[in-house]
């Protein structure tokens, strides 16, 4: 024990004495914070957001979303320009950037990164339908492309996939042009190719690396990664090599007033440094903020009511350290899926009853601190096909409406209608949620009970169709309202993504004719149409669209809400000047 | 004894082939379908066909469990299916910032429980024997995540004595990181270790030898030093000899709340996606760790007691 004594009181020492890092006040850093583990770096498994946030920093596509108009505009990134389309609608020509350079890797020769061209894009969206790779992107792609879907056929049943085969609908013109043939028009293709499925990789990385090579990105991008820890910290350094690429010179209206025009014509990226570190719990990541050692944070659950106020105003205390709060409404929706294969459900008025007993007020105060908004249909605002005047008549707690409902739908006071189980996942708040619903269901007879499972059971549960009713959220993968609109439409059904297995033809129809038109007013009252006509059939019981609210730094400059953000960090900036005078504060 | 450890380490064999069993039955029959998790939210029909033809979910059952057997034999567990890392260094990445938090933390509560429970069964029934006692009840009656909510509020971010949250490879670069984890665990431990230990010596100090001891006229340290603590070696050995596949399989709270990135939070993790072949390697080296440790026990009891013979 004697011997152990003084090793005890070093550890205690170093422990006290190396507690705090020293704030960087002379390098351009930015630290931000991910909730989820990383699972790593290929683009075309990149399907959950956090994974497309990193990919984003090393990776690029042919578009982006501009970092400040809204609504969501494409802009070109390796792309010289938005393509040119033939008069079929079928045929797109590229243009590549010149001179856009891969990070220096030892899968080049001399480790010196080459020059991205169209072949790199070619070999790019093949991985996608590569059937030796499973990506999870595939499905932007599948039946898109001419040829695409008989190459991934041909290659499942051998070996090797060879991708110098060339197919008719991916073809290369010359080192900085190439065109995509698409079967039947696809109006959200650019969207897909800004997603990070989509992002530009170069084969000989893929092929030095081998399986290794989502630990080793090697990307175009502004970042180059020197540091990977999936479930710690992740750190990336400007990449010296990076093109001429500038900040925007306009955005939205305002954004001049809230200074995210200063850096307006600035060659990015404009920091040295970005850490990411991983945290999963919300303590330690409200804390680290708190401390700020974390530049800008997501709100959630148990953290709201300590950042803002009922009235959803930013506490004093916060306020006084420079901290700003942005509360965005997001591009998704809530709701409460009825099985349309199970009999009970293909009664209308009983969907309807149940929509007008669920008291949405209460819930968004309980569950959202009243930050989020009555879902009136399946389209989210801000996005086309959502009209602000329409007020679906069941999203509205009426209690005696409901008990009529449900009466003329003939289970007067909830008699003869059997116990309802909605499934949800084993967690405490989605629980809280269902316990909620049965309770306002319980006031007008009806019986629901909780089916806590784990997140596989759950979406096994709804793929295999053995579901009375879920619980669910959408978000949107690219601001096209199809990508709701696909939620509903009867050939999704599970395991596709209408695990509703709603299926009504009459609305079947309206969307196809819509999903192949262009963006243009009429397509958008087509979907005004769709959605309105959901709404009234009560396919679900609608929950929220919730809002997104984070905490930024005050020295955290050009940070502007995006749904689609991962091409935004690059854009980022910090004030040194106002992060030294306020760390004193901290 | 070389034959006895022979023997054991031979025993491997069944026991592994029975975990392989287990795990494959539970997972075939418990888990279902694992494609439409792995594939996300737009996967179709066609696509989750085409993931279990790859994943190899078609083969005959009694391949798939050839399959998970060569596995355990091996402990080649191939890649994940949710992250697509190899295992084996995921476990490894992991094993290194769980053991750095733990076993310190072990060795540590483990000596404080014994000096602790040495004094109190010296002390017993008086005061300072009902005050550790009391302690002891008490800490063991508030949960564990009250201790992290709030120590990390008051240590790290109110007082900054450690770091909120990380974790640095390398010592000392770890230790500002796991030195308030590891006092949390080892208070944590002090409770239940404590009484245990506790009783165990009292068992031993109404026993005949003792009573012999001090009318030989030995001091009462010498008695507990020597005797009473020899004696009661092997269920203590017992006791702390079995936590250590735990120490390596992490601390699941701590390691979330402190955001170390240990191996506490990859089972749950894989349960949570259905991610197989790390339930597996998991459940295979737990069951490869505790017959080994039991071996280590049993070991130890000859080293404790030479009256005890390995055969």
């Amino acid at each position: 024990m004697k011997r152990l004594a003084p090793l005890l009181s070093l550890m205690l020492m170093l422990a006290i004495v190396g507690c705090s890092k020293q704030d960087n006040f002379d390098e351009r850093e930015i630290n931000l914070v991910s909730p989820e583990k990383i699972a790593g770096y290929d683009p075309i498994h990149a399907s959950d957001q956090y994974s497309g946030n990193e990919a984003g920093k090393v990776y690029e596509g042919l578009f982006e979303f501009h970092p400040l108009k809204r609504p969501y505009e494409l802009m070109p990134n390796l792309a010289e320009a938005l393509p040119t389309v033939s008069a079929d609608g079928l045929t797109y020509t590229f243009k590549l950037r010149k001179g856009v350079l891969f990070h220096d890797s030892p899968a080049f020769k001399d480790g010196i990164g080459r020059e991205m061209k169209s072949d790199d894009v070619i070999y790019s969206l093949k991985r996608l339908a590569d059937p030796k790779l499973m990506a999870k992107g595939w499905w932007l792609f599948d039946e898109r492309i001419v040829g695409l879907n008989e190459w991934r056929t041909k290659y499942s049943a051998l070996d090797a996939t060879v991708y110098e085969e060339e197919i008719e609908g991916l073809k290369k013109v010359d080192d900085y042009t190439f065109t995509v043939k698409l079967k039947s028009p696809y109006p959200q293709f650019l969207y897909a190719l800004a997603m990070p499925y989509s992002f530009i990789v170069a084969k000989e990385a893929v092929d030095h690396f081998g399986k290794e090579f989502l630990n080793h990105p090697v990307g175009t991008g502004p970042f180059i990664l020197p540091r990977f820890d999936q479930s710690n910290l992740i750190v990336y350094n400007r990449n010296p090599k990076f093109r001429e690429k500038f900040y925007p010179t306009e955005g939205e209206e305002g954004d001049d007033k809230l200074g995210l025009l200063a850096d307006a014509g600035k060659k990015i990226p404009l920091v040295d440094r970005i850490n990411v570190h991983i945290v999963v719990e919300s303590q330690p990541k409200w804390l680290s903020f708190q401390k700020g050692k974390d530049d800008v944070i997501e709100l959630k659950d148990n953290n709201i009511d300590q950042a803002i106020t009922k009235e959803k105003e930013l506490r004093s205390e916060h306020k006084e350290k420079g901290i700003r709060l942005i509360l965005k409404p997001q591009l998704d929706v809530t709701f409460f899926a009825f099985n349309h294969e199970d009999k009970t459900f293909q009664n209308r008025k009983l969907r309807q009853a149940m929509n007008m007993a669920y008291n949405r007020a209460e819930a968004n105060r309980l569950f959202y601190e009243g930050t989020a908004i009555d879902a009136q249909g399946v389209i989210p605002p801000g996005m086309g096909g959502y009209r602000k005047e329409f007020k679906n008549p069941y999203v509205k707690f009426d209690l005696e409406g409901a008990k009529k409902l449900l009466a003329e739908a003939g289970y007067p006071g909830g008699k003869g209608l059997p116990e309802i189980t909605i499934q949800t996942r084993n967690e405490t708040i989605a629980r809280q949620q269902i316990e909620f619903f049965a309770k306002c269901m319980d006031k007008i007879g009806i019986k629901i009970n909780v089916g806590m499972n784990t997140w596989p059971e759950l979406v096994n549960k709804v793929t295999k169709k053995q579901h009375q009713m879920y619980t669910m959220a959408w978000g949107a993968d690219y601001p096209d309202a199809e990508n709701f609109l696909g939620l509903l439409y009867c050939p999704n059904q599970s395991p596709g993504s209408n695990g509703a297995n709603y299926c009504n033809p009459e609305f079947d129809a309206l969307y196809k004719q819509a999903t192949v038109m262009q963006d243009s007013p009429e397509r958008t009252a087509l979907y005004e149409k769709l959605n309105e006509m959901a709404a009234v059939d009560a396919p679900w019981v609608f929950g929220f669209n919730r809002t997104r609210m984070y905490l930024v730094q005050a020295w955290l400059k050009n940070f502007k809400f995006m749904e689609f953000n991962h091409n935004q960090f690059q854009y980022l900036n910090v004030d040194l000047e106002v992060k030294k005078e306020l760390s004193k504060k901290f | 004894m070389i034959k006895y450890i022979i023997r054991r380490l031979l025993n491997l064999i069944p026991v592994l082939l029975g975990v392989s069993f287990i795990i494959f039955v539970l997972f075939n029959l418990v888990s279902g379908d694992p494609t439409a998790v792995l594939l996300g939210k737009n996967a179709t029909a066609k696509q989750m066909a085409e993931l279990r033809e790859q994943l190899g979910l078609n083969k005959p059952l009694f391949d798939q469990y050839l399959d998970v057997v060569k596995s355990a034999f091996t402990f080649d567990f191939g890649r994940s299916w949710a992250t697509k890392q190899e295992i084996t260094y995921m476990i490894k990445q992991g094993a290194y910032p769980s053991m750095v938090l733990t076993v310190p933390a072990f060795i540590i509560a483990t000596i404080f429980s014994l000096i602790i429970s040495l004094v109190v069964a010296f002390y017993r029934g008086k005061g300072i024997d009902l005050f550790v006692r009391i302690l002891c009840i008490a800490g063991v009656s508030v949960s564990a995540l009250a201790y992290i909510l709030g120590f990390q509020y008051l240590f790290a971010y109110k007082l900054g004595w450690f770091e909120i949250s990380g974790f640095e490879y390398g010592f000392p670069d770890f230790v500002p990181y796991i030195a308030l984890p590891a006092i949390i665990w080892i208070l944590l431990s002090l409770g239940p270790d404590v009484r245990f230990f506790r009783t165990i010596m009292l068992d031993e100090i109404y026993q005949d030898y003792v009573r012999t001891a001090r009318a030989k006229g030995l001091s009462e340290v010498v008695i507990l030093l020597k005797h009473v603590l020899r004696n009661a070696l092997i269920p203590i050995i017992t006791y702390v000899v079995i936590q250590i596949p735990s120490l390596i399989l992490g601390a699941l709270l701590l390691e979330n709340f402190f955001s170390i990135p240990g191996l506490g939070g990859i089972t749950l993790n894989a349960l949570n996606s259905s991610d197989f072949p790390v339930i597996k390697a998991m459940a295979i080296l737990s069951s490869v760790l505790y017959i080994v440790m039991s071996l280590v026990t049993d070991i130890l009891y000859t080293l404790a007691d030479p009256r005890v013979k390995l055969k």
